[in-house]
């Protein structure tokens, strides 16, 4: 999770915000640096376009792609935040489950325990954002490393999702209520994906112009730094965690309206998928460095990848492996440029 | 995990030549020392003592049950203790032993005694180019050993066909590891504490440990004092890889059978929190292999003492979460103390 780059110069740390380059060019780099994976995603359309001929690059198959895409993408939001203060967030899986069943049993379903309507919605976000609360306060307080902190806070969410799915049968939820909602269309789009859209737009907005955003890079680049210039970095933390636990928490919603019912491990394969898709769209571990249009087009990236490989008939058990060696394969490139023998990389 | 220019330029200061630091933090014991030390022993005893307490029966069967179930956490406690410990994480020992295990099922019948040995060197190699690749390509470990650990899981469904693998003869050369005890614990447990009794002896008393832990704790300083740094990385990943064999060997020995979604195959958070339990820090260069048997026989005990004490089924996962983050605050190494990510 870190990179500390020539710490063989402790008089670095003092000219570092000195030698920063400016906003202006900061951008300019980052969009030269994501060439690669753009590149990257254009062959990949290319490749599967050309093996699959009818069925890769059809209207119905972008329609499932962009679907499959939204949940990742949502989580990837959170994610990028904490990633990009240096910290990790583990609890995605954990925090899907308790929204997604807390969703699911406060909407009409076959259980027919309480029926809320949409106020639904709000409530299964406070569970995700308490979780948060709680990573972010375990964190914080207790200073506690956010890995093992998040790790605690996936069982507390998966155990609150066991337990209030207890002994009854499984909770469907209703016909015609909200369940339809995320396969319909909005502009032809899945609104699924409009809705990932508006929480990528709104992550993006976050990351650039407000102090939150602006104050999880600062952290990420260098915690005293920020600390030291009267950046709260303890309450910014926290704030983050509370971020993270609401997209996660919407994304458990979301995972359970496209499932029609509660379970406990919606949100199973998501960790996994997201961490991957925050490393190859290049937002660095250490912190500081990347964004969330970065993590977008790395989820764009993995979730196209799997569903042309389903589509070139390659076997599902290899999905993960294929995962794992673009994964590999990104950040070998990213980082074989840099190599050095006095660099430090953990 | 993490090291910023702070804290490499006061270690720098402090603990100059790392490879000394032990000698005289050791003569001098304060109160955080001494709960370094025995920490993690004291919360297994007093966790230990909650469950005795409000179910007496426990104490007759109740330990040999745990000492089974803290085995394979304890093999891949340590290898993930050890690659921490050159202050870089291995999200992939999980993986291995589950591999390690399926294909050692497979192999079991046609190779007989030879088949372990076989596994435990295939993973002690596949450890070994984790660690090459962290080292020589200098990518992050989180993020590579992510990669790896698809991989393996598409090697281990691919292997297994997605099913569960039988060992179909010669059982009777694992049946030892746990259908005898010695002192009332199986003697699978055993192997696995005097592993971690030989670690202990490594990073304590052998030039190379202490080169293991002069990385941990300033890999620059490390560096400049002509260690190899790199070869040293590749070391602590390769046993990783080994101990993850190691804990194959045992799923087998104690299922008989394997499968990428059987036993053995949520090994790596627990894994990672009886590492931390036992008194590992994140940050590197402070391993206690000894804390880490109970850190493992900790986070074993977790789930039972639950149950003991009348929890639901159905909360258990709730409980395990939350007793990991109190377990973790309360022995967690300070000692690198500063930036905590």
């Amino acid at each position: 999770m870190t990179e500390t780059e020539n710490p063989v110069h402790p008089q670095a740390t003092a000219t570092r915000p000195a030698g920063r380059p400016g906003e202006g060019a900061t951008y300019r780099r980052l969009e030269l640096k994501s060439l690669g994976e753009l590149a990257a995603l254009v062959v990949l359309v290319a490749v599967f376009t050309a093996l699959n001929p009818g069925s890769f690059a059809t209207a119905v198959n972008l329609q499932t792609i962009l679907d499959q895409a939204a949940i990742p993408l949502i989580v990837g939001v959170g994610a990028t935040l904490v990633i990009l203060m240096g910290s990790i967030d583990l609890s995605v899986e954990g925090v899907m489950g308790a929204a997604g069943m807390t969703f699911v049993l406060l909407s009409a379903n076959s259980r027919d325990t309480v029926d809320l309507g949409l106020w639904a919605i709000p409530v299964a976000l406070a569970v995700g954002v308490a979780l948060g609360l709680l990573s972010g306060l375990v964190h914080t307080r207790l200073k506690v490393p956010s890995f093992i902190a998040t790790l605690g806070v996936w069982f507390v969410g998966l155990g609150t999702a066991t337990v209030l799915f207890g002994e009854a049968a499984i909770p469907f939820l209703a016909e015609g209520s909200l369940q339809s909602w995320p396969s319909g269309r909005t502009l032809g789009l899945p609104n699924s994906f409009v809705l990932a859209a508006v929480v990528v737009l709104l992550g993006v907005a976050v990351g650039r112009f407000t102090r939150l955003g602006r104050h999880a890079y600062a952290i990420g680049d260098d915690e005293e730094i920020a600390r030291d210039n009267g950046v709260r970095v303890d309450r910014y933390k926290l704030l983050v965690f509370l971020v993270a636990g609401g997209c996660s928490a919407l994304a458990g919603v979301l995972a359970s309206l496209q499932l029609g019912a509660g379970s406990a491990t919606v949100g199973i394969g998501t960790l996994f998928l997201t961490i991957a898709a925050v490393v190859i769209g290049g937002t660095s571990l250490g912190g500081g460095k990347g964004g969330i249009l970065r993590t977008a087009l790395g989820v764009l990236l993995l979730t196209v990848l799997n569903n042309g490989l389903i589509l070139s008939g390659v076997s599902p058990n290899i999905q993960s492996g294929v995962s794992g060696a673009v994964l590999i394969l990104a950040i070998v490139a990213a980082a074989w440029p840099h190599r050095s023998r006095l660099r430090i990389v953990k | 995990m993490t090291r910023t220019p702070e804290d490499t330029t006061l270690e720098q200061r402090t603990t100059a030549p790392a490879t000394a630091a032990a000698g005289p933090s050791r003569r001098r014991l304060g109160p955080a020392a001494v709960w370094q030390t025995v920490g993690p022993l004291a919360v297994f005893v007093a966790l230990f003592a909650l469950v005795s307490a409000l179910n007496p029966a426990f104490l007759g069967g109740g330990l040999r049950i745990l000492a089974l179930q803290a085995t394979t956490i304890l093999l891949v406690a340590l290898g993930q203790a050890m690659v921490l410990h050159v202050g870089s994480i291995d999200l992939s020992n999980a993986a291995m032993a589950i591999l390690s295990a399926i294909v050692l099922a497979m192999t079991l019948g046609p190779l007989a005694a030879a088949a372990p040995l076989v596994c435990i060197a295939l993973m002690t190699a596949v450890g070994a180019v984790n660690g090459a690749l962290v080292a020589y390509a200098q990518v992050p470990s989180f993020a590579l050993t992510l990669g790896t650990l698809g991989i393996l899981q598409a090697a281990a469904l691919v292997v297994s066909d997605a099913t569960t693998v039988y060992v179909t003869a010669n059982r009777e050369v694992l049946a030892p590891l746990f259908g005898t005890a010695m002192v009332g614990l199986p003697a699978g447990f055993w192997v696995a504490v005097v592993l971690a009794v030989l670690l202990w002896v490594l990073l304590r008393s052998t030039r190379l440990g202490q080169a293991l832990t002069a990385v941990g704790l300033n890999e620059t300083g490390a560096l400049f004092s002509g260690l190899r740094t790199r070869r040293l990385k590749v070391l602590a990943f390769a046993l990783s890889g080994f101990l993850a064999g190691v804990a194959g060997v045992m799923i087998i020995a104690q299922a008989g059978a394997a499968s990428s979604f059987g036993l053995g195959s949520d090994l790596l958070l627990p894994g990672i929190a009886a590492a931390i339990v036992g008194g590992t820090a994140i940050t590197g260069g402070v391993t206690n292999p000894i804390g880490v048997v109970f850190g493992a026989l900790t986070v074993a005990l977790i789930p039972i003492a639950a149950a003991a004490v009348g929890v639901t089924p159905q909360a258990q996962s709730l409980v395990y979460g939350a007793a990991i983050m109190v377990a973790v605050a309360l022995t967690m190494t300070r000692r690198n103390r500063g930036v905590v990510k």
